[in-house]
């Protein structure tokens, strides 16, 4: 896979870990990379709220709890479950090739909010 | 806000003697004394009489003497003696505290006695081990001990109110920071990889080039921070684990509420490198106690405007991370703490 198609190599596998977010920039965009059950997410890392790192949160039940005010997002997909945010963050889709994470910049569609 | 269940320090245990000594904690006025035998005591500080502050008064053996009418209580609150008078009515008593000597503290229960077990005085073991040099010391804050706290939570605050002895630029801009939380504890840990060292450990550390430096720091309620805190030559292993050479030391905070705007705190430095080495054990000291007294105008021009303004709406930033979930622990903990006073009221 080459850097065409909006495809974009954001960090090496190896340096994501289970239990921790793991910042990375999409381009301008500020994103966090998450492994649940094997599985590799990236959303949006900035709080739809004021504008927290979302990556520098609590990680529990599958969402990401903002280090700040204590919203929630669905790691999955960036569904906002608890306020005081309540626009979703963008879940992006991701590759894996060569031990490298590559994640796309158009984000996947709206997931709906709480 | 008070949490009142809890081990409070009181005083350093040099303070407490056979002269009484007065301390306000949580609005609650207390008198401390020692009993003959070296014994910690601790009344309410105010005859049941005519409310004379008993501190005001003088030990008659073991018995604290009220400097009014000459009332005598005994080391448990009872009252002994009434001069001019044989009987003394029962109810004639002044409110005791429990309290514990440890760390060279004394320790103060401030809620239901009935709960006081020293087995869950927070581990402060450095301040009194033969393998640690420490010094402990006392400051009053002009301030809600709130404050105390989330200054002891948030350290980047290091590179501009201490940057003459344990701040340089390097601890803003540069440092990994991760934090874990459990229901009664946060632990902030705070790297910061190849950089210059701070003034004060260069002083102390004799380093002649770049460092790798730790800061962990850890939180229990109600105000406890315990700083596990050093520096080695960079690239030899911290991070991993492996602490060789440098300079490994114990920031200890203990902050005792005087009033909902006025604070004590107790602190002291301790070292494992040189431990034995007095004069090393004072200049860390006083490295610290340089900070700490800029720490101590912050807090009280932070209160002087607290004060004048009702809830000021408040920014939080990325830095405030640890600072938040330790005030989430001490306010559901005073919801829990309220909430077992109405059911005890109402029953």
């Amino acid at each position: 896979m080459t850097d065409t198609d909006g495809w974009l190599r954001v960090a090496a596998l190896s340096e994501l870990s289970d239990d921790e977010a793991l910042p990375a920039m999409l381009g301008e965009t500020p994103i966090a990379l998450y492994r649940l059950d094997g599985e590799i997410y990236a959303i949006g890392d900035v709080c739809t709220h004021e504008y927290a790192l979302l990556s520098q949160g609590f990680i529990e039940d599958g969402a990401i709890e903002c280090p700040l005010h204590q919203a929630k997002f669905d790691i999955a997909t960036g569904r906002c479950l608890a306020a005081p945010a309540t626009e979703p963050v963008r879940s992006y889709p991701v590759r894996i090739e060569n031990g490298d994470i590559y994640v796309g910049q158009n984000p996947r569609g709206d997931p709906g909010n709480t | 806000m008070f949490l009142r269940n809890h081990w409070y320090v009181a005083a350093s245990d040099s303070e407490i003697g056979r002269s009484p000594l007065a301390r306000m904690i949580m609005n609650e006025p207390i008198v401390l004394f020692r009993a003959e035998d070296g014994t910690p005591v601790a009344f309410e500080d105010r005859c049941c009489h005519r409310h004379l502050p008993l501190s005001m008064g003088k030990l008659v053996g073991d018995r604290l003497q009220c400097h009014y009418h000459g009332l005598q209580f005994d080391t448990s609150g009872q009252c002994v003696r009434i001069p001019g008078q044989d009987q003394i009515p029962p109810t004639a008593k002044v409110r005791t505290y429990p309290v514990v000597e440890r760390y060279r503290w004394l320790w103060i229960w401030m809620g239901d006695p009935a709960l006081a077990d020293p087995d869950t005085i927070t581990d402060f073991h450095w301040l009194d081990d033969p393998d640690w040099g420490a010094k402990s010391a006392y400051l009053h804050v002009e301030a809600n001990w709130q404050l105390v706290v989330d200054n002891l939570l948030d350290l980047t605050h290091l590179a501009f109110v201490h940057e003459t002895t344990i701040g340089n630029s390097a601890l803003a801009e540069h440092a990994v920071v991760k934090v874990k939380r459990a229901p009664n504890n946060v632990v902030v840990t705070r790297w910061i990889i190849d950089q210059e060292p701070p003034p004060t450990f260069q002083k102390v550390g004799g380093f002649t080039g770049n460092v790798d430096r730790w800061q962990i720091i850890d939180f229990a309620p109600p105000a406890f921070l315990r700083l596990d805190v050093g520096a080695t030559p960079t690239g030899t292993g911290a991070p991993e684990g492996h602490r060789v050479g440098g300079i490994n030391m114990r920031n200890l905070n203990a902050i005792t509420p005087e009033t909902e705007t006025t604070s004590h705190y107790f602190w002291g430095q301790a070292h494992d490198f040189e431990p034995h080495n007095a004069e090393m054990t004072e200049t860390i000291f006083q490295q610290i106690q340089t900070a700490f007294l800029e720490d101590v105008a912050v807090f009280s021009a932070q209160q002087r405007n607290l004060d004048r303004i009702k809830n000021p709406p408040q920014l939080d930033i990325n830095a405030d991370t640890g600072v938040i979930q330790a005030r989430r622990i001490l306010a559901r903990l005073h919801d829990e703490e309220q909430a077992a006073l109405q059911m005890t009221a109402a029953e």
